[in-house]
C-alpha cells in the first residue's frame, strides 16, 4: 500500500496514470448492468463473510461482470479486482446498493479517462468514496430495514402465525425480501447517476486532492466511533493486598476510560504500518492472544 | 421425556438450517436468520404438524422483536434456537414457553457458531486473493461463492443433524451448564477483541498519519458520550462537518502560500 502513504503521493499516481500507454475503450453502461451488479452483491451478500475483509469480496462478486465490461487490459482487471477485495461492510440496499452504482460510475470515469489518455480518478479516490460512505449508509440501512421495515411486516402478521397459519411467517417474509430488492435496485441507479455527476465534478474542479483528504478525515472519523462502540476488550483482573481490594477495570477507567481498546487496535495499526497489511496473520496472532489472556481471565 | 427424529426430519431440518446460515439465497435470508418465523414453518412442514410449530414459532418471535444487527453481528440466532426448540416442543407437549427455554440458550450458542463461520471463511481469501491477481474472473467467483457455501454447509448441516437426532434437550442442559463457564467467557473476549481488527485494517488502507487525530477525536467522543447513546447518523454528520472544515482551512492555506 505504499501508493496510500500521502498526499505527494496521490498526486504523482494521478499524473502517471496519464503518461501510461492507452487503454482499449470500455463498453457502455447499461441498466442491465447495474441490475447484474446489484443482484450479484445481494446474492452474495453475506455468503463469505469474514472477520477481516466483511463484505467486500461480495461487492467484488456483483462488481465482476461490469468491471470486465470496463477495464479490457488484463492488468487493470486485476488491479480493480484486487482493490475490490479490501476491508467492506456497510448494510445490502442503502449502503451497498448505493455504493455500487456510485462505485460503478467512478470505475467507469476511471477507465474512459485512461482510455482517452486524460488524468483518471485514482484507486484512493475510489476507495476512499466507499470507506467514507459505507459507514453513515450502514447506519440509516440497518435502522431503515432490519430495524424499521422488517418489523413493520412481521407486526401485521404476527397474529396469523399465533393462530398457526403459516401466512404469519410466509407474507413478512415474501414481502420484506421484494421490497428491499425493489428499492436497492433503485438506490443502485441513484448512486450511479449521482455518482457520474460527481464524477465529472470533481474532474473539472481539480479538488480531487482536497477531497481526498476529506473522505480520509471522515473515514478515520467513522472508524473512530466504531472503535468507541464495538471493540470490547476490559481487564478482569482482581485481587486484594491486606484486605484492600483492587479492580484493574476500574483504576485503568479512572486513568482514561477506554484505554484497553485503543490500545488493542492502535497495536494492531502499528504492526500493520511496520509489517505490511499481512491481514490473516494479524488475525492469527491477535485470535492467540485474546485466547490466551482471557483463559486466565486477564480480560 | 423421549425426544426423537427420523433420519431424514433432522436431516431435512439441517439442511434448512445451512440454507439460512450460510446466506446462500442472498439478502432474503436477513429475516430468515432473525426472526425464527420461516424455520419455524418449514420444521412445521417436515414434521408435519404445521399449526403446532406456528404457535410455538409465534412465542419465540416475540422474544426477538426489535432485534437488529448493526455491523452484523447478531447476539444471538433465532432460526438456530429454532430449529431446535420447535421439534422438541412439537414431540415433548410443551408449552411455547418451555420452547422460549430452550430456543434463547441454543441461539446464543448460534451466535458463536455463525462468528466460527467468519473464522472458517478466512481460508477462501487466500484463493480469491490469487485468482484476483490473476485476473481470473470465474476463479474469483467460484472462490466468492462456492467454497465459503461448502464450508457452511460442513459446518451447520452436521452440527444440528447431531443436536436434533441425539436429543435437544441434552443441548440445552449442556448450555446451561458452560453459560457462565470459561469457554463462554473466552468466546466472548475473542469476539469483543477481534473488531479493532477491521477496522485497524481500514485505517491502514485510508491511513494517511496526518489524519490520524480525527481517528482520535471520534473515539474519544464515543467514549465520552457512550452514555448519551448517539445515533450513528449524528456522529456521520459530525465527521462530515469535521471533514468538511478540515479542507476548508487546508485549501485556504495552500491559496494563502
Amino acid at each position: 500500500m505504499s501508493e496510500t502513504a500521502d498526499i505527494q503521493a496521490t498526486a504523482n499516481e494521478a499524473v502517471q496514470d496519464n503518461t501510461e500507454h492507452r487503454l482499449p475503450q470500455p463498453d457502455k453502461i447499461t441498466n442491465k448492468d447495474l441490475m447484474k451488479s446489484w443482484f450479484g452483491w445481494w446474492w452474495a451478500n453475506e455468503v463469505p463473510h469474514t472477520f477481516d475483509r466483511m463484505l467486500a469480496p461480495s461487492f467484488c462478486f456483483g462488481l465482476i461482470p461490469t468491471l470486465q465490461k470496463l477495464y479490457k487490459d488484463h492488468d487493470e482487471l486485476a488491479k480493480a479486482f484486487q482493490r475490490h477485495l479490501l476491508f467492506f461492510n456497510t448494510q445490502a440496499t442503502w449502503g451497498g446498493g448505493t455504493l455500487t452504482g456510485v462505485t460503478i460510475s467512478l470505475e467507469e470515469a476511471r477507465a474512459k479517462a485512461m482510455a482517452n489518455g486524460e488524468e483518471a480518478i485514482s484507486e484512493d479516490m475510489i476507495n476512499n468514496t466507499k470507506v467514507g460512505l459505507m459507514g453513515p449508509l450502514a447506519g440509516i440501512g440497518d435502522s431503515i430495514d432490519s430495524g424499521t421495515v422488517q418489523y413493520i411486516f412481521i407486526a401485521i402478521f404476527l397474529p396469523f402465525a399465533q393462530k398457526g397459519n403459516f401466512l404469519g411467517a410466509l407474507l413478512p417474509f415474501l414481502l420484506f425480501s421484494i421490497a428491499t430488492f425493489t428499492y436497492g435496485y433503485y438506490l443502485t441507479k441513484m448512486g450511479y447517476t449521482l455518482g457520474r455527476n460527481a464524477a465529472k465534478e470533481i474532474m473539472t474542479g481539480g479538488r480531487m486532492a482536497g477531497i481526498i483528504d476529506g473522505l480520509g478525515v471522515m473515514g478515520l472519523y467513522m472508524m473512530g466511533i466504531l472503535a468507541g462502540q464495538y471493540i470490547k476488550v476490559q481487564s478482569y483482573i482482581k485481587f486484594s493486598i491486606n484486605g484492600k481490594k483492587f479492580n484493574i477495570q476500574e483504576i485503568l477507567d479512572t486513568i482514561m476510560p477506554g484505554m484497553l481498546p485503543l490500545l488493542v487496535v492502535l497495536g494492531l495499526y502499528f504492526y500493520f504500518q511496520k509489517q505490511g497489511l499481512k491481514i490473516t496473520r494479524g488475525l492469527l496472532y491477535l485470535t492467540g492472544i485474546l485466547i490466551v489472556l482471557s483463559i486466565f481471565y486477564i480480560i | 421425556m423421549h425426544v426423537t427424529l427420523t433420519v431424514w426430519q433432522a436431516l431435512l431440518i439441517a439442511i434448512w438450517v445451512a440454507l439460512v446460515e450460510s446466506r446462500i439465497l442472498g439478502f432474503a435470508t436477513l429475516t430468515m436468520r432473525f426472526s425464527p418465523l420461516m424455520t419455524g414453518m418449514m420444521v412445521g412442514l417436515i414434521m408435519g404438524d404445521l399449526r403446532q410449530a406456528m404457535i410455538v414459532t409465534a412465542a419465540i418471535q416475540l422474544v426477538y422483536m426489535g432485534f437488529v444487527a448493526p455491523g452484523g453481528a447478531l447476539p444471538a440466532e433465532p432460526s438456530i434456537g429454532t430449529a431446535i426448540a420447535v421439534p422438541v416442543a412439537i414431540l415433548g407437549h410443551m408449552s411455547p414457553q418451555g420452547a422460549i427455554a430452550i430456543a434463547v440458550p441454543v441461539a446464543l450458542l448460534g451466535s458463536y457458531l455463525y462468528q466460527f463461520r467468519f473464522f472458517l471463511n478466512t481460508f477462501a481469501l487466500k484463493s480469491m486473493d490469487k485468482f484476483a491477481a490473476e485476473g481470473n474472473a470465474r476463479g474469483l467467483k467460484f472462490s466468492i461463492m462456492v467454497i465459503p457455501a461448502c464450508i457452511s454447509f460442513l459446518l451447520f448441516i452436521p452440527l444440528i443433524f447431531i443436536a436434533l437426532y441425539f436429543g435437544a434437550p441434552v443441548i440445552s442442559s449442556v448450555v446451561a451448564n458452560i453459560e457462565h463457564g470459561t469457554i463462554i467467557h473466552v468466546l466472548n473476549s475473542v469476539g469483543g477483541g477481534l473488531a479493532a481488527l477491521g477496522i485497524a485494517i481500514i485505517m491502514q488502507v485510508i491511513g494517511k498519519k496526518t489524519l490520524l487525530p480525527f481517528f482520535f477525536l471520534a473515539y474519544f467522543m464515543s467514549v465520552a458520550f457512550a452514555k448519551l447513546d448517539i445515533n450513528m447518523t449524528i456522529y456521520a454528520v459530525f465527521g462530515a462537518i469535521f471533514a468538511i472544515i478540515y479542507v476548508m482551512l487546508t485549501s485556504r492555506n495552500t491559496e494563502n502560500n
